[in-house]
């Protein structure tokens, strides 16, 4: 019995910890969709450019990853709002064939992204080997009797901690500030913000900044636990996505619950059924989220008057 | 006099094309995973075989012609190194066609040659059928998964001799072929498998399976993996403290240097079947890696020396083939009796495989952070650490 109990405690730990990072992942694709009403499929490749900053700040000046988290941040600011400026504003003026050609932009800049990366940094494997990387925090060092031993990663726990740090951040900056609300208006009604004055256009680019910053927070965050190679992308890109779509499009409260739901779901799966079901139940959660709850967790919310 | 005039022309013609095939310098295209998540193999391979490239051009090529190496990109996908092989047969001509990393893409490979009828040399891949569809056209010279734990099982049999274990592996063709081997020797053995997961690859998060691993409290637990998820594994089951006799990783991501240099001091004691390894008593084993860390840094992998031997295989076959053709090589190759850095080459036909090399496998452990060679105990370079310390008990 204490066994089982160990074993799913372990496990919802676990998904707690993968959920928080997935969520900081998330909310980043989800602030662009909501201003931009497109989905960003750069945004993995965008992590993994913040990722290479964070290693290469690591090995050519052993600045630690988790102080990297403020130079990743900014810098990827600058190119987010690079990117949004002279790449996606000037397709978003042309008139095409495909309405949403903004979105098929964004596959491009990742390509290039990950190309880039393969050509001047090789396709190597590179990690930071922290000298923290394997210490973790025991139960039974805190309380010697113990019945069950549960284990909590340093580094997953700081880089969980700082996670949330910066969505409460986040939630402040968007609740408190004026720009933070000017983004929410954008996000909510385009023409009605356009005529209260909201500089829209600013916005969007603000917003874009904010998006990859936030996903170049959780590049460096998740080196230390992870590692890196340029083809990296797609698979962070798709949970972002799933995110998304789960928290209902927009909505970042909507996108930290998505999170958790499923790195919860992730580790259940993992530990109860088979960890090579795991990618199904990625799906199947997104493919369930489309089908029985088309607005998201944000729908639910909603309806009890809790978000916003 | 017509009718002979056409026939003079004829031999003239065959004459002249004959020459040009022969004349043409040995050119090959290798594919390989240059891009994808393959590529650090890829990238090991490509640089061992231009090394015995340019060892075999100074001392004067093959027949007095230079080799001159090509590599083309497959990025890990089948279907890609399929159509490579393809314009290489079809469109170079080229007699022979060897490389290509993963199992998926030499399978995809090995069936296209057999097709074409042009002799295919398997370098590294290693799932079991590649060589066991009786395919005339298709040689491996590294061993086949199966083998690939020969020396581990009697390590475990002989020193360990646990009764029960749990096997982790990766859900590739590589992975679950080592897997199932591995169940098989099990089921020899009389150890029980508890556990038998598979996960997908680049993962991040294993604590869930590991908890239940733990949970099952295995003897031995065995994984399948490549380095990056192999070094996730070791630092994960060190964070749980997940205590088996041993840890056993089947090759490919345990057996490199960056496998310790990721997970540190998580992988100590670690023990992996290898069919090669740099202290090896092979005859240009030493040198041939030396030779590579100098240039690339670090020491190469097995799959480096499969890749760099390779090459001299190709130059032996085709010193010894009657032309380049084709069939004559695959005569050639048939009649291959030499021995390499990677170690004696010789395609039998027994045990269900046709045209397949069967060699000793090694098993190394990590002690004090370094890969050394602990078994069959005649080529160890050092005693093996058994029983290892518990993980609350290291430093």
């Amino acid at each position: 019995m204490a066994v089982q109990i160990e074993l799913f405690l372990q496990t919802l730990i676990a998904g707690i910890l993968l959920g928080g990072l997935y969520a900081l992942i998330g909310i980043g694709m989800t602030l662009i969709m909501g201003v931009m009403k497109i989905i960003n499929l750069a945004h993995g490749e965008l992590m993994m450019v913040a990722m290479y900053i964070a290693y290469w700040l690591f090995s050519l000046f052993h600045v630690d990853p988790y102080l990297s988290v403020f130079i990743a941040m900014p810098l990827l600011f600058f190119l987010g709002i690079g990117l949004q400026k002279y790449l996606i504003n000037p397709v978003l003026k042309v008139d095409s064939i495909l309405p949403e050609n903004q979105v098929i932009l964004t596959v491009g800049i990742g390509m290039v992204l990950a190309n880039l990366a393969t050509i001047f940094f090789t396709s190597n494997y590179r990690s930071t080997p922290v000298d923290y990387a394997t210490k973790a925090f025991y139960l039974t060092d805190f309380w010697k009797g113990a019945p069950i031993e549960l284990s909590l990663s340093w580094a997953w726990t700081f880089s969980f901690l700082i996670a949330v740090m910066i969505t409460v951040m986040l939630w402040f900056f968007l609740t408190r500030t004026d720009t933070g609300k000017s983004i929410r208006a954008t996000a909510q009604d385009l023409d009605a913000a356009l005529l209260m004055g909201v500089n829209v256009g600013r916005m969007r680019v603000a917003t874009f900044g904010i998006g990859c910053a936030l996903v170049g927070a959780a590049g460096c965050l998740f080196i230390p636990i992870y590692y890196l190679f340029p083809a990296l992308g797609g698979q962070f890109t798709l949970i972002a996505f799933v995110i998304t779509i789960l928290g209902g499009l927009g909505s970042t409260v909507g996108a930290i619950i998505g999170g958790i739901i499923l790195g919860i779901f992730e580790s259940m799966t993992a530990t109860y059924i088979g960890m090579g079901w795991a990618p199904v139940g990625r799906f199947l959660i997104f493919v369930a989220a489309l089908i029985f709850l088309p607005g998201g967790v944000a729908s639910l919310l909603r309806q009890k008057k809790f978000g916003k | 006099m017509k009718r002979q005039w056409t026939f003079v022309l004829v031999v003239c013609l065959t004459v002249f094309i004959a020459g040009t095939v022969l004349a043409q310098e040995p050119r090959f295209s290798i594919p390989l995973p240059l891009t994808g998540s393959n590529a650090a193999f890829g990238e090991i391979e490509k640089n061992s075989y231009l090394i015995a490239m340019e060892e075999i051009n100074a001392k004067g090529g093959i027949k007095g012609k230079k080799v001159v190496l090509e590599f083309e990109d497959s990025q890990g996908k089948p279907d890609v190194s399929r159509s490579i092989a393809e314009k290489l047969i079809d469109v170079k001509k080229q007699p022979v066609i060897f490389g290509e990393y993963s199992s998926a893409c030499s399978k995809a490979m090995a069936a296209l040659a057999e097709e074409r009828k042009t002799p295919y040399l398997v370098v590294t891949g290693a799932t079991d059928d590649i060589t066991q569809q009786n395919y005339k056209y298709v040689f491996r010279m590294n061993p086949s998964n199966a083998y690939y734990a020969s020396g581990m099982m009697s390590f475990l049999k002989e020193v360990v001799k646990p009764t029960s274990m749990a096997i982790l592996y990766e859900s590739s063709d590589f992975g679950t072929s080592g897997a199932d081997e591995m169940v098989k020797q099990c089921d020899k053995l009389g150890i029980k498998v508890l556990i038998k997961e598979k996960y997908e690859k680049g993962a991040v998060d294993f604590k869930p399976i590991l908890s239940k691993v733990k949970s099952a409290r295995p003897d031995a637990i065995y994984m399948v993996s490549y380095v990056m998820d192999a070094s996730l594994l070791m630092k994960q089951i060190k964070e749980l403290r997940i205590d088996a006799k041993i840890f056993a990783g089947g090759a490919a991501g345990f057996a490199i240097p960056e496998f310790i240099q990721n997970a540190k001091d998580a992988a100590e004691y670690v023990i992996t079947a290898t069919l090669w390894s740099i202290q090896v008593a092979y005859p240009g084993a030493r040198e041939f890696a030396e030779k590579y860390k100098s240039m690339h840094k670090n020491y190469p992998s097995y799959h480096g020396a499969e890749a760099y031997s390779a090459l001299y295989v190709i130059k032996d076959v085709l010193e010894r083939a009657k032309a380049w053709t084709p069939d004559e090589i695959r005569v050639a190759l048939k009649a291959t009796n030499m021995m390499t850095a990677f170690g004696p080459i010789k395609f039998d036909d027994k045990e269900g495989y046709t045209n397949q090399n069967f060699m000793d496998t090694l098993v190394m452990q990590v002690i004090n952070g370094q890969h050394e060679t602990i078994w069959p105990e005649k080529y160890a370079s050092k005693k093996y650490v058994y029983p290892m310390p518990s993980w609350r008990d290291r430093k």
